[in-house]
């Protein structure tokens, strides 16, 4: 599903230059559920980014479910998260203004999906996260959870093969947060391939793949926590 | 992102926050209905200039001196036997003046003339007689009055025969005008008419102010106008020193000067329009700041910029053409309450409605592209990292 050769992405701070991403080359397998961990500032918040194509590496190659998106624009960028990416925050980053279905529906907005027939599939994706009547609440009336699972069916409704998620029970308790974790699990029995990014151990140990990150390298696996 | 589903989310976040897209709006709607009114006052004017070109006729000239030209009663005599085809000639001789009756005193502008006056069809009496050549031979203190001069010094009673003070003379009231309406320049309601060589006895002069050609068509008129304005260039050496002008080419300079007026009114008001399209960039440009998250969400799930920037420029020009839309209504009603306040006609006019809009739909547009472009341009990690 991803395959990345020798990425390189340096960070210009005033005067000084810091290398986000040192050369790193990996290969994630479809329906794989793999994590990349590692200490702040180790660079795995840039690779995630640069995955989801919201960054874009200085050097290196990028394949992205067979096709080489190296050298994307941003406008190519757009289209391809809107088919191929959910994304999944640790600050859930739903719209406030919105209801929880209105949230769910973004991604079919931008697909000019009609709005009928969006709001059914939101509904079905909604229900899928085990939220199928809290439809026309606002984030601001959801519980941390039941926001992050709401987060999750956004990222869910327009049947992306590929769910990048960056810290997504960082803002959970321990308890919502395993719940979440188990969520994340069901999805990837079902077929999907699950990239998430954590500094928490427990989440790393239920991945099937490891990338362990320090400053801005790739561990050889294994060598990380696994 | 659709056009229709973008209307929708710019429609839904107008409705969620009333009050301030009110506020937002407000310059638009002041402006839009600032122009509506005044472009109506300003109509209502030219209106009542076309109405009155009507009820003098267009076949009267107005000979009239340039500043310095000398110009005297002979004048009368040199342009009936030069201009054949002229049914009326009638000299001029205008000045203020103050009417009193006991303590009543009514300022008037004074018009000496003659009675071939009443000939030109300018005037209907309401009552009484205008003064006749009897009257003018024998030196009389007649006058006849304008319709509002009547109205203010007499009430509704007739005044015929009664006498009045003028020009620190005593005068009988020989007859009293219908009313004619609202005019450029001097109301003819509002003056009052005297015999010519009473008026330049108590003004010391023996020049006249004009000299009016009545011709029995606007043809015979077109060609008495061509024949004066040679002749008189010709005894001055300058076609500036007397000018030979018809009634409704006076008429239309005044209208002109009536349009231009209502022009800058229209321009001011546009003025005011620019200034609320500044007020929906400046809200829009903190919209677009408060909502930096929401743009990085956006483009996070598959937003192009373009989408930004179309989803943002409907947000400002559903401000401004709501705007635009409450300003129409808000000038519908003014226009009707204007005439008690200014007491001036105002006439609606559907073109100003037009004009509103399009310019509404403009400064929504103008306006709106900066911020909108502003928000596509953000960039997608920053905007999610933002302020959290």
């Amino acid at each position: 599903m991803i395959r990345v050769q020798q990425l390189v992405k340096d960070y210009h701070l005033g005067d000084s230059r810091v290398r986000a991403l040192d050369d790193v080359t990996f290969e994630i397998p479809t329906g794989a559920l793999a994590a990349i961990t590692g200490q702040s500032g180790s660079g795995k918040t840039t690779l995630l980014n640069v995955l989801g194509g919201l960054d874009t590496a200085d050097a290196g190659r990028y394949w992205l479910n067979g096709r080489d998106v190296s050298h994307f624009n941003p406008i190519e960028w757009s289209r391809e998260r809107n088919r191929t990416i959910g994304f999944v925050f640790q600050s859930f980053n739903l719209l406030p203004a919105l209801t929880a279905l209105g949230n769910v529906e973004l991604p079919l907005v931008y697909r000019r999906v009609p709005p009928r027939e969006r709001r059914r599939v939101a509904e079905e994706a909604l229900a899928a996260v085990g939220l199928p009547h809290r439809g026309h609440h606002r984030p601001s009336q959801l519980s941390g959870g039941q926001q992050q699972r709401t987060a999750i069916a956004r990222a869910l409704v327009g049947n992306p093969p590929l769910l990048l998620a960056d810290e997504p029970t960082g803002n959970l308790d321990a308890e919502t947060g395993s719940e979440i974790l188990g969520l994340l699990e069901h999805l990837h029995r079902q077929g999907r391939t699950i990239v998430i990014v954590t500094h928490s151990t427990e989440v790393a140990s239920r991945a099937e793949l490891v990338l362990s990150m320090r400053d801005g390298r790739l561990l050889a696996p294994g060598g990380g926590a696994a | 992102m659709t056009w229709a589903d973008g209307l929708r989310t710019a429609w839904a976040g107008m409705w969620s926050s009333k009050l301030r897209a009110l506020l937002t709006m407000l310059g638009v709607i002041i402006g839009v209905a600032a122009v509506i009114t005044l472009v109506a006052i300003g109509n209502g004017a030219s209106n009542a200039v076309a109405s009155r070109i009507e009820t003098l006729g267009t076949n009267v000239l107005f000979v009239t001196p340039g500043p310095g030209t000398p110009f005297t009663s002979s004048e009368v005599s040199y342009i009936r036997s030069n201009t054949p085809m002229a049914q009326v000639v009638v000299p001029l001789l205008s000045s203020g003046g103050q009417l009193s009756l006991g303590t009543s005193t009514v300022a008037a502008p004074v018009v000496g003339t003659t009675p071939g006056y009443e000939r030109l069809g300018a005037i209907h009496l309401a009552a009484g007689q205008f003064f006749t050549p009897a009257d003018l031979a024998l030196n009389r203190s007649a006058v006849v009055l304008g319709a509002n001069v009547s109205q203010a010094l007499f009430g509704g009673s007739n005044p015929v025969g009664a006498h009045v003070s003028l020009l620190g003379q005593r005068f009988t009231v020989v007859g009293v005008l219908q009313p004619v309406g609202q005019g450029p320049g001097v109301s003819q309601d509002n003056s009052v008419f005297i015999p010519l060589p009473v008026a330049q006895f108590l003004l010391r002069t023996n020049a006249l102010s004009a000299v009016l050609v009545g011709a029995p068509s606007p043809a015979a008129a077109s060609l008495a106008q061509d024949l004066l304005a040679n002749l008189y260039a010709n005894r001055f050496g300058s076609t500036s020193a007397v000018s030979v002008a018809s009634e409704d080419q006076v008429l239309a300079t005044l209208s002109a000067t009536r349009a231009t007026f209502t022009n800058l009114l229209a321009g001011t008001a546009l003025i005011s329009l620019v200034v609320g399209g500044i007020g929906i960039m400046n809200i829009m440009l903190v919209s677009v700041t408060e909502r930096t998250r929401e743009i990085g969400v956006r483009r996070a799930v598959g937003a192009v910029p373009e989408d930004v920037v179309l989803q943002f420029l409907l947000e400002a020009m559903v401000l401004s053409l709501s705007g635009g839309a409450l300003g129409v209504g808000l000038g519908w009603v003014m226009v009707h309450f204007a005439p008690l306040v200014v007491k001036s006609p105002a006439a609606f006019s559907p073109d100003s409605v037009v004009l509103a809009f399009v310019f509404s739909t403009m400064v929504g547009l103008v306006f709106g592209l900066y911020p909108a472009v502003k928000a596509a341009r953000l960039d997608p990690i920053a905007a999610l990292r933002y302020g959290g």
